[in-house]
Formats: C-alpha cells, structure tokens, sequence
C-alpha cells in the first residue's frame, strides 16, 4: 500500500518520457473498464434472472449521470484498446523501440481521433431521448442501487480479508513466498496480448451496436428494430430487446450469444488479471495480497459463470412475462414471438 | 553565471525526515557538470552534504541522482545539457534506502544483479590449445549493446514497477543477464531464462520504457527486456 502512495506521488515527480503518460492512462482506463465490466455483467444477467430488476438497471443506464459515464467509458476503451495495440506491437518487436515515443504520441492522437466522431454520434442519442422529455431514474435511486452494488464489493473484499486471516492462522505465512519458475506468468503475458488483439474487434462492434450506432436508449425503443437481427421490439422492453438479440439465428446459430461469450471470456479473464497485475504491484502484506488476489480469481470466475449462465438460460417466457406484469403492458409472449 | 541548487538531504541520526538544502553557486560554466557543481556545495559551503563519486567521467556509476526530474549521472551531466535558468534539483535514486542524503544502499540492487548469474558459464571445454573460444562478429554483436552496463542502477530506479516493488529483479539485472543469455559461448542460457520467468522477473515490466531514456550508457534497456521475455516464450535465438 505505501509502495502505491509512493508510485503516486513518484510518476508525478518523475520525468519519464510519454511511455509512463502511456502507462498510466492504461492503467487508470484498464481499471476504470473493469469496474464497469463487474457491472455490466451482473446487471445484463438480470434480463434472464431478475427480469424485474433489468428495466431499473436500463433506465438508470439512460440518467444523465450514467450518460456521463458511458462517454467516459467509451473514451476509456477506445484509448485501451489503441494504447494496447502498441504494447503488443513493441513487445513482439522490440527492435523497434526507437518507435515507442512516435507511436505513444499516435496513440493519443488516434483516440481523440476516434473520440470524437464517436462522442458525436453518441451525443445525437442523447439529444433524441432527452427530446422526448423522458422519466429519468431519480439519483435517489440510483445512488440506492449503485451504493448496494458498492456495499457487496466491500463485503466481498471484507469476507475475502478475514478468511485470508484465518487462513494465515492455520497455514502460517511464510517470511517469503517461495518463488518458483512458474508458466502461469509467462502463459499470461501471452494471454494478454493475444487476447488483447481480438477483443479489439469484437468490443468495438459491440460499442457500435450497442452505444454508437445505436444508443443505450434505443434498448428500450418500442417497435423499433433491435440492432443486429431483423426483429422488432413490440413492448420496448429492455429485456424483450435482450431476447431477440440471443434469440437470433444465423444459419442456426445464436450468434449474438455466441459473440457475447466469446467478448465475455475475453475480457473478463483480461480484465480480471490486469487486476491481478495491480493488486500484485502495490499490495505486499501476505493476508491482503492474498485475499485480493482471492477476490480476484474467484470474482472474475464468478462473473464468467453468471455471464454464461444467463447467456445459456436466455429470456424465458416467464421472465418475459414479468417484465410485461410489471411494465403494466398487456402483451404475450406469442406475439412477442411472432414479432 | 549563477545557479541554484536545491539538494535532497538526509541524515538518519538527526533528521526526523528529509528535506531540501538550497545553495546559490556563482562563477559556474555552462560546460561544469553537476557533480563540479555538487562538489563546490561540499568543498565551499557545507561539508556535510553526502554524495557518492568516483572516477567522474562515466565510467564507474557511482553517482547517480534524480537531477531535474531524471535520472542521470552527475559526472556526465553538463549544465549545458539541462535547464539550469531557474533552480537544478538533485535527490537521490527512488526505490533504495537512502542512507544519506544521495548515498543510497546498493545491497538489494546487487542481489538482484547477482541472482541473473551475471557471469560466463562455458557451454564447451577449454580449447584444446588452451586459447579462446571463437565467436563470429555476428555472434558478438547479438550482445554488444548490454556489455555497456556499468551498474548505475539509473534504469532500475527510474522504473515505475520496481517502485512499487522492490523484489522486481529489475531493468539492469535482466540487462546483464541478457549479455550472457545471447552469448553464443554461453552454457547457461536455460537457468537464467528460467530464473528470470519467476513472477518478480521479466513479467513485472509494464512496457514503461522509463529506463530506456535514463541510461547514461545508452544501452536499448527496454528493447532488452524485450528480447528476454521472447527469449523465455520462444527460446534464445
């Protein structure tokens, strides 16, 4: 912890080149995203556990305050994603440093490139919903949903540190760990970049889909097409939207679910172990190094099952029917279906 | 010309913690170095300040500091080279205990260095005619670049990663290693590969490339590092 404070302070003070600039955006963005991720992935898998709780999430997505957010997310990814092109670029070709600071500084200018146009689009999303004067979720609410999901990552990293205790009473920590020549780092080190490298594509068509092209708002746009299928979504429901999309088939395959699993495994084992990296960086006390690292492996396991199972569950006729029980719209799932 | 300098200082029997000395310098060259500058603080005005130094001229790498935000050898530094208009400021290396004011403790430094087997390990016998193994100038230039290293510690405390942990082995350990690992005569390779896959080895660099620049010895540190981390995927080539 007192390694982070110094780290802080340090790259603050220290004239490093536009490598360390590189470095703490992608750390700042890295972390930022993952944040997200936990969220997302919780939240979406409402739609086929909590159908009643999903169209709450959706409209406090839709707030101005999360409409902040998502500029800033969408700004977080896309600098990621560029920034972690060049890292794969010159770790692959070290030859090729001497590019390192060219190709930092193309970084920036890409994403603001990228940026702003995206931003552009996005804006006009916003425009359109806040045209029709909408309801928006109060901050109240939000504040009352957010602080739950707050006060659960604290219990876990709790939990997590009075069971790593308890562990250090029964197992001893030894004064060093012993270190031994694993393949896991090493297998990692490839992971990310491998992994990095195609989540490129497929997290930007999904910011397409789901935040540029069309907005967060159109989820819940009655009659209107869901992006990505050739179905209408009659209640305009969130959740009658998320079903269309896993529902649709492409010569017999789901591919929407098929792109979300893949996206989801992705991300989250990428996600979770630049968490990983983090945690090991700055938290050197046994107990807490081990139970972060517990909340680590254990949370991104934990989210790649609840994200699959709900991919694998789908939106089902009743938890349509919820949905519709509690929008107060008089609907079937037939039509539904027919649409 | 003035200068002013605003010197890190430091001593662990009196001071409770660090602070900064300010001294005003007059008569300076911009072609003094730094070191000149911080040896006239101690042989005109306060002999208690505290620095290391040997050979002054780059050779040696005892005397390196923080100087206007970088890290760099006083020796080698010229005034010239850097912005001296306002105040140059000079603090010791970040990430060794200080023990004073820009003497820091070289101990875990070493250790780390020594933990790479920074020494020839013959692959083959001694020559039958008890000469030297012969090497191809292409062989040799393979590790012409990390036989400069003069063990400064400039790149290693320059680098985010090992401040935040002082068990990372480090970007002047994975250097000297390096020499040796693509070291054609070399038997070794395979111990040190694997030495350096441990998890406080090659896998701590973020690709920061802090340490690139602060090399007096210009030495492509991080495209070392680079090659070693391949080297582990791949095999040394």
């Amino acid at each position: 912890m007192a390694t982070l404070v110094t780290t802080i302070t340090e790259t603050l003070r220290y004239r490093g080149k536009i490598g360390q600039w590189s470095w703490v955006f992608h750390r700042l963005s890295g972390l930022g995203i993952v944040l997200f991720l936990a969220l997302h992935v919780i939240d979406t898998s409402w739609a086929a556990f909590y159908p009643e709780l999903y169209a709450d999430a959706i409209n406090e997505y839709q707030s101005p305050l999360f409409t902040l957010g998502e500029f800033a997310l969408v700004a977080a990814i896309i600098y990621h994603a560029m920034n972690g092109l060049r890292i794969i670029f010159l770790d692959y070709r070290p030859h090729l440093w001497h590019l390192q600071q060219k190709a930092a500084t193309y970084v920036f200018v890409a994403t603001a490139v990228i940026i702003v146009p995206v931003w552009g689009m996005m804006a006009t999303h916003v425009a359109n919903f806040w045209g029709d004067d909408p309801e928006f979720a109060s901050l109240g609410d939000i504040l009352n949903t957010q602080s739950q999901f707050l006060i659960g990552f604290i219990v876990i990293v709790l939990v997590a540190l009075v069971l790593s205790f308890l562990y250090s009473l029964v197992a001893g920590d030894e004064k060093k760990a012993p270190k031994r020549a694993s393949q896991i780092d090493a297998w990692l080190w490839t992971f990310m970049r491998i992994s990095g490298f195609l989540i490129v594509p497929l997290v930007f068509g999904h910011l397409a889909m789901m935040h540029v092209i069309s907005g967060v708002f159109d989820i819940t746009a009655a009659d209107a097409t869901v992006i990505g299928t050739s179905a209408t979504n009659d209640t305009g429901l969130a959740v009658e939207f998320v079903g269309e999309r896993w529902d649709h088939l492409v010569a017999g395959v789901a591919i929407w679910r098929v792109y979300d699993g893949l996206l989801l495994a992705l991300v989250v084992v990428h996600g979770f172990n630049g968490l990983r990296y983090v945690v090991n960086d700055y938290f050197h006390n046994p107990i807490v190094n081990r139970a972060f690292n517990w909340v680590v492996v254990f949370g991104g396991a934990a989210l790649i099952i609840l994200g699959m199972g709900a991919l694998l569950a789908g939106v089902e006729e009743t938890a349509f029917n919820i949905a519709i029980d509690k929008a107060g719209i008089s609907q079937t799932f037939n039509t539904w279906l027919g649409g | 010309m003035e200068v002013k300098l605003r010197i890190r200082r430091f001593n662990p029997e009196k001071d409770q913690k660090p602070y900064w000395g300010e001294y005003t310098l007059t008569d300076v060259e911009p072609t003094d170095s730094v070191l000149e500058l911080l040896n006239r603080v101690k042989w005109e005005q306060d002999g208690t300040l505290t620095l290391r130094r040997s050979c002054a001229h780059g050779v040696c790498g005892s005397d390196a500091m923080r100087i206007n935000g970088r890290n760099r050898l006083a020796c080698t530094t010229l005034l010239q080279a850097i912005d001296a208009s306002k105040v140059i400021q000079i603090e010791p290396i970040l990430g060794l205990k200080v023990i004073k004011d820009l003497v820091t403790d070289f101990e875990a430094f070493f250790e780390h260095y020594r933990s790479v087997m920074p020494y020839f390990v013959p692959a083959t016998p001694v020559p039958s005619n008890g000469r030297e193994r012969y090497q191809s100038q292409a062989d040799r230039a393979r590790f012409d670049d990390t036989t400069k290293c003069i063990l400064c510690a400039c790149c290693t405390t320059s680098c985010p990663s090992f401040w935040a942990s002082g068990q990372y082995v480090g970007p002047a350990a994975i250097v000297n290693a390096h020499r040796f690992i693509f070291d054609s005569r070399d038997g070794a390779t395979n111990q040190r590969l694997n030495i350096l896959a441990e998890p406080d080895g090659v896998w701590r660099c973020r690709t920061i490339f802090n340490c690139t620049p602060a090399c007096p010895r210009e030495i492509e540190v991080t495209r070392a590092i680079g090659e070693v981390k391949l080297a582990i995927q791949q095999g040394a080539r």
